[in-house]
């Protein structure tokens, strides 16, 4: 083909870690001939092929639709959860966003209730966790009426859509400097604290999940803003204020559990 | 010995058959359910619906996932919308319209009265998603939003901006998680599913390794269900996740369970063209653009101008000039061959010259450029994202990739597999699309498997075979030798250590694919690509290289294991291909069109469903399975 | 009770009595500015509050029990939140994604402002006493004591410089209270982030004018 692509030499630093246990380090790796199309993926790809022909474990990563969906792929570049771009995840991002020459950091998602599974992988099951915990409107199947019997206003849609679009990938965790999964917790919680369907479980489900949430190890919104500038689907941060408010009064009006059956 | 599979179809007129069915099943006591342990293998919108509906009945039930959590299946990257026959646009659509559309989409290979069953059950589908909170767009009344789709003449489909798939999976990733918390679910993340465990003729369990400490694990149940989705990764460059595999459904048909019509396989029409060789996968834009966009290449071979230099009477509007009437919204499988036909004669566009334009210049000039960015500004902007172009100045390059696979495992009208107590759902089986799926039906056909049809035939067969279902111990017996066998494959795998990637390997076998097993097949080519497959098959057992570790996480070992089925697949796909001598659908067979370079159905020989048997190392044998068609009449396609 | 054992409960609590000492420093910095005025409006304002003692009592009652609350809640939640990440990144956010230095610091200028307090309260309130005569009424003259303070010019610098990481407090704190307090509204946070930051910025300049002008006019 006559047409060359810009091609750039990066270098890069990566965090390996072998299990939770182990101290985990920085390897150098200079990738030559990078095309400014690849995405940042396909550059880590590339470093795993070399890896592998040199006789090295690859570099492990979640990652998965590539296509800034499904919330898997994760990485730390350069301090920022899923790189340097707003709206972004890291299977979106292309190397056209980096210069040639520059030098790249590339870490794990690092929060307590996360632990490294090795190198760059983590395990983010506490999120799901939370949703176990009552992220959910309680109707079992078969039993729903038909759906246009609930009227939902086009701007309440639309704000329980804006929240609902949270793709779990964690990095709310990851750019907070408390580790809080404050973002992604509210989000759960306006979604269905926005809908006519969640109405009746509303206070029951944001005291458990927030309960869950603290349980876990993550720490306490400080209202930094960092996870709504680092969230790939803007997750804006009223849904925190708006988790605030709910628990609040949830927890005001709770009621101390009656001795059923007791003495 | 060839046999005719029994689909086991209800008697009774076709909208009455669900409904006689659901009455004559057996049924399980509330009280028994807790004692079956069923098996859930996958967590996408059929495996996640099932699990919690079952979970919800009372059933034990375990849901496995490849994903670090259930909520990433692939089916939440479907963009488009979800089909249902409510008719809230009182614009005629009903139960058999939908039922007619899908038929006669994809070209009459599908059975009519699944098809049937699945548009009565769409309906059900969007009330079950509304009441869980599913966030469908809305009118300012309040109402549910309604979209037209893939050229219907009815607006029958319900979306979510973009993201539908999501929020239906979040919606049965949620119930999912509901029974999580209530404890009728286990959820198993990171699990691969290794082999099937058949015992006294059923399947009874799976052997699975758990992706992150690599130990093989064994569980028993009283049936499993498998909902592990399409193999369109078998071309290495598709629109599915990386992660898409068709591994589990692969062992089950090594286990006896039948393979059906392989070789249908759906090609999307706009998808962002290939860039480079370290291409992982590719993007698939809403096909919604075609009905602003208008699709052209230079008319001279080899015109490497920028696409503003050429003039407009040197460019082809082939779609409009073909197809006078449907233009450039013909259906996928044509605009797609096109797209293929111009790049062959050296007319493609873009730096690799494998892409043709759609450019909107026109529509922004008609409608102004806000109207354009009011209805695909999302699309537009992840185009620019990918491409690295503005598409509203220069226009899009687009190429068709795979996309779904119509093919999958055989089962009946109970989705039983042709091994009892083996059911599957979803795009895993090969039910109800046909030769060709139509636009926002997979994530229906997910959604009513799940939902509304495995949980009902699991208790069926319960209810009807539990006493012949024995109880069995996971540590014991054939369980333990099996999962002895799961293990030796791995590290039969590990020691080879030769001096090729596993994607060096897959990249040149999804290469074989695409070219000859993909949207064009020649009996000359598909004959050279099954000696082709078994030679780069060869060579892989014999010098693939995997580093790190067999006894925890590791990428490397989990890819080859797919790999390795995939070249196994890829023959029978070519194989089914090469027999199946017509052309439908998805399968575009070069000796079989017509001057116009239609395709061209055989009625009278291959009006069937191919379902492919096992054979170990002897060739596996085609079964047939007749289709009749009684309400839709059999008439080939036009778009002219 | 439960409230005050959740991380939520308690932020709010942190949070709200922060929120009184934000309300004090203003009303602290209002009424001082009468060193503009002059010694006598000075020490008559000072001994007006001195002498109306369930004023008195009652805001150092309120004072210093929203302080205790305000330093362990703060403590308390800053350790938790430090556990939360036992590996530090090698970097952090920049760029696009970059926060505000004031609102990951918090702790720290938080606990320099506490032992301002402290000392503040050790050479004002405690400090040197002498007394004038107004109107034939006795009081403290607290304003040749604050005149001579604030003559030192090591003092002033150090004095300056907490008073403004107070302004880099406020201007995180005040807004960040009602996204704690849940008021958080597309339509009125930009104002309110805005007038935080105003909030700030008057309580810092009439804090710190008042030793600039002691200054300048004392030469």
């Amino acid at each position: 083909m006559s047409e060359i692509h810009k091609t750039m030499t990066i270098h890069l630093k990566i965090w390996r870690q072998k299990s939770p246990n182990d101290q985990g380090h920085f390897i150098e790796h200079t990738a030559k001939n990078v095309s400014e199309h690849m995405s940042f993926l396909e550059l880590m790809d590339v470093v795993n092929q070399e890896l592998i022909l040199k006789g090295d474990d690859a570099i492990e990563f979640d990652h998965d639709c590539r296509e800034g969906i499904c919330g898997t792929c994760s990485m730390v570049i350069n301090g920022n959860p899923h790189g340097p771009e707003k709206a972004t995840t890291t299977c979106q991002l292309h190397m056209r966003k980096f210069k040639d020459g520059d030098h790249i950091t590339v870490e794990p998602f690092r929060a307590k209730a996360f632990p490294v599974v090795k190198d760059l992988k983590v395990d983010r099951t506490a999120f799901d966790k939370i949703i176990t915990s009552g992220g959910y409107v309680s109707v079992n199947t078969g039993s729903a009426q038909d759906a246009n019997n609930i009227p939902i206003g086009k701007h309440t849609a639309d704000l329980a859509f804006e929240v609902a679009a949270c793709i779990g990938c964690g990095a709310c965790v990851a750019a907070c400097v408390n580790g809080s999964a404050a973002l992604f917790t509210s989000a759960k919680v306006s979604h269905m604290a926005l809908l006519p369907q969640g109405q009746a479980e509303r206070e029951q489900r944001v005291l458990n999940m927030v309960r869950t949430m603290e349980s876990l190890g993550f720490g306490n919104c400080s209202n930094t803003g960092a996870c709504e500038l680092s969230c790939p689907k803007e997750i804006p941060l009223e849904s925190i204020a708006r988790m605030n408010r709910e628990f609040y009064c949830a927890e005001v009006k709770e009621r101390p559990e009656k001795e059923i059956g007791g003495f | 010995m060839s046999v005719v599979l029994d689909a086991k179809i209800p008697e009774g007129p076709i909208e009455k058959k669900w409904d006689s069915h659901k009455f004559h099943m057996k049924l399980v006591n509330p009280a028994n359910r807790r004692k079956h342990n069923i098996i859930v293998v996958g967590t996408g919108l059929a495996g996640a619906a099932a699990a919690a509906s079952m979970g919800e009945m009372g059933y034990k039930v375990k849901a496995f996932c490849i994903q670090d959590s259930p909520r990433r299946a692939h089916s939440i990257a479907a963009q488009g919308g979800i089909n249902a026959a409510k008719n809230y646009q009182n614009d005629g659509d009903s139960v058999y319209r939908l039922f007619y559309d899908t038929v006669k989409g994809g070209d009459f290979r599908a059975r009519e009265a699944n098809v049937y069953r699945l548009a009565q059950l769409s309906t059900e589908i969007i009330d079950q998603c509304v009441a869980q909170g599913v966030p469908f767009a809305r009118e300012y009344g309040g109402l549910l939003d309604n979209r037209s789709f893939g050229g219907a003449q009815v607006s029958r489909t319900f979306y979510a901006r973009g993201q539908t798939g999501q929020q239906l999976l979040l919606g049965a990733y949620s119930a999912l998680m509901r029974q999580a918390d209530k404890k009728t679910v286990e959820v198993l993340p990171r699990r691969e599913m290794l082999d099937l465990v058949i015992v006294d003729g059923r399947a009874r369990g799976i052997i699975v390794r758990n992706l992150i400490t690599g130990e093989i694990e064994t569980h028993a149940a009283d049936a499993v269900v498998l909902a592990t989705g399409g193999y369109g990764n078998v071309f290495y460059l598709s629109t599915n996740a990386m992660n898409s595999n068709a591994t589990a459904a692969w062992r089950c048909y090594k286990r006896g369970a039948y393979f059906a019509n392989p070789c249908f396989t759906q090609i999307h029409p706009t998808c962002i063209p290939v860039s480079g060789d370290y291409q992982s996968k590719l993007t698939l834009m809403s096909e919604s653009l075609r009905n602003d966009g208008r699709v052209w290449v230079p008319k001279e071979k080899g015109d490497k101008r920028a696409p503003s230099q050429i003039p407009e009477n040197e460019r082809d509007y082939y779609l409009e000039r073909i197809y006078p009437s449907f233009g450039n919204l013909v259906p996928r499988d044509v605009a797609s061959r096109q797209a293929k036909f111009r790049v062959d004669e050296g007319r493609g566009v873009g730096t690799t010259g494998i892409a043709v334009y759609l450019d909107f210049k026109d529509a922004i000039q008609r409608l102004g450029k806000e109207a354009i960015s009011e209805k695909y500004g999302n699309l537009f902007q992840m185009y620019a994202k990918i491409a690295g172009e503005d598409p509203y100045q220069v226009p899009m390059r687009i190429y068709p990739a795979v996309h779904y696979t119509m093919g999958g495992l055989w089962v009946d009208y109970n989705l039983q597999s042709t091994i009892p107590g083996l059911f599957v759902a979803g795009e895993a089986n090969f039910s109800d699309h046909g030769a060709n799926r139509l636009g926002a039906s997979a994530l229906m056909q997910g959604l009513a498997d799940g939902y509304f049809i495995v949980p009902y035939s699991i208790g069926n067969y319960i209810g009807s075979e539990g006493s012949q279902i024995k109880p069995i111990d996971s540590n014991d017996g054939i369980f333990v030798s099996e999962k002895k066998n799961v293990s030796e494959g791995l590290d039969k795998l590990m020691k080879i250590n030769g001096k090729r990637t596993v994607d060096d390997f897959h990249k040149e076998l999804g290469q074989q694919v695409w070219e000859n097993v993909g949207m064009s097949r020649s009996a000359s080519g598909l004959k050279k690509v099954i000696g082709d497959i078994k030679s780069i098959k060869a060579e892989f057992w014999k010098d693939v290289k995997i580093t790190g570790p067999k006894d925890y996480t590791n990428q490397e070992l989990e890819k080859a294991g797919r790999v390795a089925d995939f070249f196994e697949l890829a023959e029978l796909m070519a194989k089914d291909a090469l027999t199946r001598e017509e052309s439908c659908g998805g399968h575009f067979r070069e000796e079989h069109q017509t001057p116009e370079n239609e395709a061209k159905r055989d009625d009278s020989n291959f009006c069937h469903v191919a379902a492919w048997e096992y054979k170990g190392a002897e060739e596996p044998i085609r079964h047939k399975e007749e289709l009749k068609f009684d309400h839709v009449k059999l008439t080939s396609r036009s778009y002219k | 009770m439960s409230l005050i054992q959740s991380s939520m409960g308690r932020k709010l609590i942190m949070g709200v009595c922060g929120g009184v000492w934000a309300l004090f420093v203003f009303g602290h910095m209002a009424g001082n500015m009468l060193i503009l005025v002059g010694a006598e409006a000075y020490n008559k304002y000072a001994h007006a509050i001195v002498t109306n003692k369930p004023l008195l009592y009652g805001t150092e009652v309120a004072l210093l029990s929203t302080l205790v609350f305000h330093v362990i809640f703060g403590v308390v939640l800053t350790l938790k939140n430090k556990s939360a990440r036992e590996q530090k990144y090698a970097m952090t956010p920049n760029g696009e994604k970059r926060t505000s230095l004031a609102s990951r610091t918090m702790i720290y200028h938080g606990t320099i402002i506490l032992f301002f307090i402290v000392y503040h309260l050790i050479t004002f309130k405690y400090g040197k006493e002498t007394f004038v005569t107004y109107d034939g009424v006795q009081m403290r003259d607290l304003h040749s004591l604050v005149v001579e303070v604030f003559q030192q010019p090591a003092y002033v610098m150090g004095y300056v410089v907490c008073l403004m990481l107070l302004g880099w407090h406020l201007s995180h704190g005040v807004s960040s209270l009602f996204q704690t307090m849940g008021l958080n509204h597309p339509k009125h946070t930009p104002c309110i982030k805005m007038l935080g930051k105003v909030y700030a910025v008057v309580v810092t300049l009439g804090f710190i004018s008042q030793p600039l002008y002691v200054i300048m006019t004392s030469f």
